[in-house]
């Protein structure tokens, strides 16, 4: 039995793989070792200190406590323990922490309405302002033109969601009973699609850009929330 | 699995004639990742997969690795990966007490 809180990568797999105390004091200290680390990793969503950050860190390294034990055989050792491990909590507590957040917002909302405050905080004004210059009112046209042809609207809409509005993957995909990583493949596909599309249209994408760029901020009304 | 992902496609992608409207605000952002869209990409399970080698790799400073550009890539347009990257990397920094 290794020293607690020294193991190398091989120590940590005999131990978690032994039984008796060997097995019970690796538990503890890969316990305490994943609560600190959930401390420290959830502090961009939660509170630190908060009752909602300490009761998330605690049932996701009970959760991932198990998950670890199950698959030790899959460690690669191309990390250390303790990282692969983080990793693993760390996927359990923000895919709990998506599922409380979104579990009240409808497909039909994620895809419709204004969701993420940070990526709000710029918004432009579709209809645009007086200073929207021909050249790039044309442009949006032809690229709406295409983009309907292409795209079905929910998958315009989908697409639009995560890329613009910050919705999770992993939320819109348990909406719609699909694995987020099948998502994910679904929308490479549309954008890949898009980008041959425009290519045998003779559109470089980033001249596209660069005409809204030269303008001023998109070409169209910037729009800036109030206390975002 | 292919019969379903087919089916899939077939809920999600058919149906009616598109006529939504694109906005400045929506060719911005989408515009940037069509734009950089490869041919062969890594997905959700690729990058999970390789995410803890590759956050020491980033914690040592190292980028020399031929998959590194591909998690890069991906997380610039997965918001799911990209946050398990950045809490990942906050476990990783030593404890302050």
């Amino acid at each position: 039995m290794a020293p607690s809180g020294f193991r190398d990568n091989a120590e940590w797999l005999s131990d978690l793989a032994s039984s008796g105390e060997a097995q019970d004091t690796a538990l503890a200290d890969l316990r305490a070792t994943l609560l600190s680390g959930l401390r420290r990793g959830l502090t961009a969503w939660l509170e630190p200190g908060s009752p909602q950050l300490e009761a998330l860190a605690e049932e996701a390294s009970q959760e991932a406590l198990l998950r670890i034990l199950d698959r030790l055989e899959s460690f690669e050792g191309r990390s250390r323990f303790t990282t692969w491990a983080y990793k693993v909590a760390i996927r359990i507590a923000l895919t709990d922490l998506r599922r409380k957040q979104w579990q009240d917002v409808s497909l039909d909302q994620m895809l419709e309405g204004p969701t993420d405050q940070r990526r709000e905080a710029t918004l432009i004004d579709p209809e645009g302002g007086p200073e929207t210059t021909f050249e790039q009112r044309e442009m949006l046209d032809r690229i709406g033109r295409i983009l309907r042809e292409e795209l079905t609207e929910r998958q315009f809409a989908m697409m639009e969601a995560v890329a613009l509005r910050g919705v999770p993957m992993e939320a819109l995909a348990q909406k719609m009973g699909m694995e987020r990583n099948a998502l994910y493949k679904m929308m490479h596909d549309a954008r890949l699609k898009l980008k041959r599309r425009l290519a045998r249209e003779g559109l470089e994408l980033g001249e596209v850009m660069a005409t809204f760029e030269a303008g001023n901020s998109w070409g169209g009304r910037v729009v800036r929330e109030e206390g975002g | 699995m292919s019969n379903l992902l087919n089916r899939l496609r077939a809920l999600l992608f058919s149906g009616r004639p598109a006529s939504f409207a694109v906005s400045p605000a929506s060719l911005a952002v989408m515009g940037r990742e069509i734009a950089s869209t490869q041919g062969v990409e890594y997905d959700c399970n690729d990058v999970y997969r390789l995410l803890d080698q590759f956050a020491e790799a980033v914690q040592r400073g190292e980028d020399g690795a031929p998959w590194m550009p591909l998690i890069h890539a991906h997380l610039e347009r997965c918001p799911d990966c990209r946050a398990e990257f950045e809490a990942l990397m906050r476990a990783l920094r030593p404890s302050e007490a």
